[in-house]
């Protein structure tokens, strides 16, 4: 079982910032796991009366009887503290830390062909490419899924979301009715891709994707839109690129 | 936020609802899709709330003498998907297919949203443009008002306190006759920047009807008539049309807010018009 983000149950945690998530804490559960499976094979070790055997599937075997004792066998055992191996504490836990000797760094590319409503200013998204490279993938969906879900927060930066005062100081944007942003009808299809290049920092190899989209689509979707516009002296345009503003920069000729 | 405190009742007639309405500070509830949000903000604080959504003769969709009869509890999402509506008045299902999202099309009812007469509301330029009669009965009388002299100003109607919209009358539309609904969408609430309806006849290539119905570019919905009668009795050219576009505000002054200046609305609801018209042409069959 894992359990989640509950801060009743973790003693102290500083949050999942900088998409840190599985190369620091997964490096940490991955440290405890092997030294849980060494000490599984310890205790294994003094019940099979041998110093040469082998964890796997739930069952310590001796590689010279080829005799096997069962997870189940020796988890009895491990609180049996009168016959322990040798500087082993009772109980198969574990508890490990992981300082990072450095940062990860995932990249990626993530390719726009949007199309321009001359006339209106709308901006139409006709394809998404979103090529990353997050080390090595434990999980395919969920590595999309952080993509997807990135690239909507990127993209709602890019084309609606602002934050607007009136002149007396009220937030004339405080609700969903007058914040917007992307509702799934609104996004375009995202493809993906990826390559991968295990990060050397940690065991697993793997680097962050969770923000690979929320930093690629923003820069990626005002890239393709001033492209689009390069014909008419447009250079620069602020996020987000709401169809008005993209229209009076083709009248004023990118001014 | 929480609304004020209120009565609710669900009357199961029409007369049970008009003995209710009999009370002062009383709010009709339909889908709830505007009333509800505007009752937790506050804005509306009514001391009565009758639920009309138990009035089965309000939910239902009849033909007679050429026209349909739109129970006023009749949802977007009916009216989107509705086969017969969708050859019937294709104009009114194309409409209610761009209404907020999945979610408010299958609470909303036309009726609500007709009384609500928001500005940005995507009915009152279809409705309008259908030359579209709404039945508003109370307890001894009942009367018809089109829907271009229905909308008067940002939610405001000439429904009276004591009157319940019952119906709205659509003509059951011929294939000779071409419609579009063009919109553009306030991104975060899914209303109507502008909207556009248009509704064409052609006779020997001539326009010989010409309907245009505005949304979101005044205080409330109307029908451009000066933009009509400049298309009246032409051809449509490309220039006939840039020349009707031109009388589309018909002096209402043009709304401005974050989404869109007066300026940008006007210019965008030009050039839906045009499309409209372009598209409500191109329906037409021959």
């Amino acid at each position: 079982m894992v359990l989640h983000g509950d801060t009743a149950t973790v003693q102290h945690g500083v949050g999942t910032f900088g998409s840190r998530n599985t190369a620091v804490g997964g490096t940490a559960l991955v440290l405890a796991l092997q030294e849980l499976k060494e000490k599984i094979e310890r205790y294994g070790a003094m019940l099979l009366d041998s110093n040469d055997v082998v964890y796997s599937n739930g069952i310590c075997t001796c590689n010279k009887t080829g005799k096997t004792v069962e997870l189940s066998e020796i988890s009895g055992a491990s609180y049996n503290a009168n016959t322990l191996p040798p500087q082993t504490q009772p109980g198969l836990v574990s508890t490990n830390y992981w300082e990072p000797p450095n940062y990860a760094f995932p990249f990626g590319a993530h390719l726009i062909v949007s199309e321009v409503d001359r006339d209106t200013g709308e901006i139409e998204i006709k394809k998404y490419l979103a090529v990353d490279d997050c080390g090595k993938v434990i999980n395919p969906l969920m590595v999309e899924g952080q993509v997807h879900g990135g690239v909507a927060q990127g993209l709602g930066q890019a084309l609606y979301e602002q934050v607007v005062y009136d002149q007396t100081g009220q937030l004339i944007t405080g609700e969903y009715m007058d914040y917007a942003i992307p509702k799934a009808s609104m996004m375009p299809h995202i493809q993906t891709d990826r390559t991968e290049t295990p990060s050397p920092v940690n065991p697993l190899g793997v680097k962050g994707i969770g923000e690979a989209g929320t930093i690629a689509a923003s820069p990626a979707i005002v890239n393709s839109v001033v492209d689009a516009l390069s014909p008419f002296g447009v250079r620069h345009i602020d996020m987000p690129l709401t169809p008005e503003k993209v229209w009076k920069l083709v009248q004023e000729g990118g001014k | 936020m929480i609304p004020q405190g209120f009565t609710y009742s669900k009357p199961n007639s029409l007369p049970e609802a008009m003995d209710l309405l009999a009370k002062d500070d009383v709010k009709l509830l339909a889908g709830g899709m505007s009333l509800i949000p505007m009752m937790k903000l506050r804005l509306a604080t009514p001391e009565h709330l009758i639920d009309l959504g138990a009035i089965s003769e309000l939910n239902s969709i009849s033909e007679n003498l050429g026209n349909l009869h739109i129970g006023a509890l009749t949802t977007h999402d009916t009216l989107a998907n509705s086969s017969l509506i969708q050859e019937k008045s294709p104009l009114l299902a194309e409409t209610a297919s761009h209404i907020g999202d999945i979610q408010v099309r299958n609470m909303g009812t036309i009726g609500g949203s007709t009384a609500h007469a928001d500005p940005a509301a995507d009915y009152p330029a279809s409705l309008c443009a259908l030359d579209a009669q709404i039945k508003l009965v109370r307890k001894d009388s009942q009367r018809v008002v089109l829907a271009s002299e229905f909308f008067i100003d940002a939610l405001t109607t000439v429904l009276e306190p004591d009157e319940i919209i019952t119906e709205i009358i659509v003509p059951v539309e011929n294939p000779k006759t071409g419609t579009s609904y063009k919109k553009l969408r306030q991104p975060a609430s899914g209303f109507a920047i502008v909207g556009i309806a248009t509704r064409l006849q052609l006779s020997d290539g001539i326009v010989s009807l010409a309907r245009i119905g505005v949304t979101g570019l005044g205080p409330n919905g109307f029908r451009a008539t000066e933009a009509e009668n400049a298309l009246q009795n032409t051809a449509a050219t490309d220039a006939d049309i840039n020349k009707a576009i031109t009388f589309l505000d018909g002096g209402v002054e043009v709304n401005s807010d974050i989404h869109a200046s007066s300026n940008y609305r006007s210019h965008v609801a030009r050039i839906y018009t045009t499309r409209a018209i372009k598209t409500a042409l191109a329906r037409i069959a021959c």
